[in-house]
């Protein structure tokens, strides 16, 4: 560092560099900001020996607003237009400015004299500056003993401002962190309070299965099902429109009404007037809500149904899809609104309610999912049984990219079949067990009746999975162990590979492009090609990998 | 089918040499066959016969397609004769049944 001038500081070099040393350290250990430079200014006041000191702070607007003030006047507060006074042409030109005789300079703006009756003489200001430009201005009034700053004292002001400048930067950085922390954390608290909204999956043969796949950490969709008093059950989904806090508030508001009416057991369509007509009431500012309810009666095996605005439900008997459109507009549009209602017999088939999450799926840059691909994902794991079938098309929905909050529900009996085994080997991770496998496999599909040609498609997949977990999952031949389970609920064949090597990443695993000829990479286009679907995903025991493959045979080549 | 012995075995034709594979080709034999195919190409066409092949999975594939390429790069003669049913099904699935060229017997690879 230059030497520095120190002539003004009265007590020689020794003490300037040792209050500059003093005051350095207090501001980088600074953990209040206000209160570090409080004591800061208040210290450069009495160093520097002048009457007042304050330090002003640009704002976002542009202005630059005093911060911290010591003296006899209190300007704290006040604000200043860039180029304004002494203090707008400091940090205007980011340059220091020292005023001699004030009242003979046209910078010195006279009015807080004129209000206060303080009489200010001599100015001394210096930017506070960062590498991006001037961010305020430090700024002492009057030499107690009625002398000049001069430039001596300017060198010591401007040698002051660099440590403040830090501190206030950190003070800026810590502040957001802490503010980033803060809302992240609530977010979270609102997702799990969302969360605990939705009903608990309940387990054995229940006909209703929902899933809520949020897009961001809380969701303006919702689902909610519940027993009524005469043993019937109801279900409800719903979709805010719009997103962010404010739907998901709508949402919690709306998931409530739903749930408080409905437990009255009122038919679908009143169910869903006397909801709109609240919400009409209190909801002005242009969101709607989306929503579909409906009632079951097991005994009978009867659906009531009622829409308003919400995407058609999807009924399947496994072959076709009948597509039941809404009865009604969305809720919280029209007060007088009525809605139709509809019943049916649902017997063996599924009913899907799903809200446009669903469809708004991204297959591409722009693509949307649909409807139709929507139709596709359940057609292909329409062989598999409730549950994993809708894991299957969230998994699918998942590995596409979602848009929006994504909800499900499925109101289906479970069936009466049964997944049973048609093979279950485990052997030592060796290619020389491979050619033992691939004939246990083919025996087994043989005795299914499934079409050689196919069949052989399904033994590459199989040995190709295998080979890949000896090759990369396991890093090599190795006496640890192969689990394969072959199984078949209905025209479904569930492959099942377990191993016990480290956690492989499934998003590591991508297909890579056929129409490139190079040798490697070709057993997972394999499997992609022959199976109608495969997931890999860790052991829930945290210990190995399972990869389940599916592939549909068709019905007309055997039983 | 699938009790046939996995071989491979070179016959050197005269400057041609034809690599009969028989059996499964997979992972615990498929470095053979690459390193059969590629030794005879070190100083001849190559015709690899797969008509006894009844199993050939991603790693016996690969050694065909290196080959392929070793064979394109020094300027050597190179074809599969008599491919099996199941060796077109999987040539097919990975897309490579257009880019190897393919002979019905060796005469006739050895004609081009």
């Amino acid at each position: 560092m230059n030497a520095v001038p120190l002539a003004a500081a009265g007590g020689g070099e020794r003490h300037a560099l040792r209050f500059l040393a003093e005051l350095s350290q207090a501001l980088a250990q600074s953990l209040d900001l206000r209160e570090t430079l409080e004591m800061a200014v208040t210290r450069i006041a009495d160093f520097m020996q002048a009457e007042a000191a304050s330090l002003f702070l640009l704002d976002h607007a542009g202005l630059i607003e005093c911060r911290i003030c010591v003296g006899p006047v209190d300007i704290t507060g006040l604000k200043l237009a860039m180029g304004q006074g002494v203090v707008g042409r400091c940090v205007a030109d980011n340059a220091t400015q020292i005023v001699r005789d004030a009242s003979r300079d046209a910078r010195v703006n006279m009015r807080v004299d004129a209000e206060t009756g303080f009489v200010t003489r001599s100015i001394l200001c210096t930017p506070l500056s960062n590498a991006r430009g001037p961010i305020g201005a430090l700024e002492v009034i009057n030499r107690r003993d009625g002398s000049l700053f001069d430039e001596d004292d300017a060198e010591i002001l401007r040698l002051v401002a660099a440590p403040a400048v830090l501190a206030i930067g950190n003070a800026q950085l810590a502040h957001g962190l802490v503010e980033q922390q803060r809302i992240k954390r609530e977010l979270e608290l609102a997702r799990r309070m969302q969360k605990s909204m939705l009903p608990k999956r309940r387990r054995g043969d229940f006909p209703i299965r929902g899933v809520n796949l949020p897009a961001h950490e809380i969701s303006g969709d919702f689902y909610d099902f519940f027993d009524l008093p005469d043993g019937r059950l109801a279900f409800v989904i719903g979709d805010v429109s719009g997103k962010g806090l404010d739907a998901a508030f709508l949402m919690v508001r709306v998931a409530s009404m739903l749930r408080w009416v409905g437990a009255h057991a009122p038919a679908p369509a009143v169910w869903l007037a006397q909801v709109n007509a609240e919400l009409c009431r209190t909801v002005q500012d242009g969101r709607f809500v989306c929503a579909a309810v409906g009632q079951y009666d097991r005994a009978s095996g009867k659906v009531r149904l009622a829409s308003a605005g919400f995407p058609p439900a999807l009924l399947h008997d496994g072959g076709e899809f009948e597509e039941l459109p809404a009865d009604g507009p969305p809720l919280g549009v029209l007060a007088e609104a009525e809605y139709g209602e509809r019943e049916f017999a649902l017997g063996q088939h599924a009913l899907y309610l799903f809200s446009d999450g669903a469809t708004d799926v991204r297959t591409g840059a722009t693509d949307r999912l649909g409807e139709a691909g929507l139709r596709g994902l359940i057609a292909r794991h329409a062989a598999l049984a409730p549950e994993p079938r809708l894991r299957a098309v969230i998994g699918d929905l998942k590995r596409l990219h979602l848009v929006d909050d994504t909800t499900l529900l499925l109101l289906q009996e479970p069936c009466g079949t049964q997944a049973h085994t048609l093979l279950a080997l485990e052997f030592p991770a060796q290619a020389a067990q491979m050619r033992t496998v691939r004939a246990a496999l083919r025996h087994a599909l043989d005795a299914q009746g499934v079409a050689p040609e196919l069949r052989d498609r399904l033994v590459l997949a199989v040995d190709e999975a295998c080979t890949n977990v000896i090759r990369h999952a396991y890093g090599g031949e190795c006496t640890r162990r192969i689990a394969l389970h072959v199984a078949r609920e209905r025209d479904m064949l569930a492959f099942e590979l377990r191993d016990q090597a480290p956690a492989v990443d499934p998003a590591c695993l991508k297909p890579r492009d056929l129409s490139e000829c190079r040798p490697g990479g070709l057993g997972l286009p394999f499997i992609a090609a022959t199976m109608d679907d495969w997931t890999l995903e860790p052991a829930v025991d945290g210990q190995g990998n399972i990869l389940r493959m599916h592939k549909r045979i068709d019905n007309g080549e055997h039983e | 089918m699938s009790d046939s012995e996995n071989a491979c075995i070179s016959e050197d034709l005269g400057g041609y040499v034809l690599v009969r594979v028989c059996g499964e080709v997979d992972l615990s034999w498929s470095q053979q066959v690459r390193d059969a195919i590629l030794a005879a190409l070190g100083n001849s066409g190559v015709g690899v016969e797969l008509a006894r092949v009844t199993y050939i999975d991603s790693s016996g594939i690969a050694a065909l397609v290196e080959g392929f390429q070793r064979a394109r790069s020094s300027g050597r003669r190179y074809g599969l004769i008599a491919a099996s049913r199941q060796v077109l099904a999987v040539l097919q699935l990975a897309r490579l049944d257009k880019v190897f060229p393919m002979f019905a017997d060796v005469e006739a690879a050895r004609a081009t």
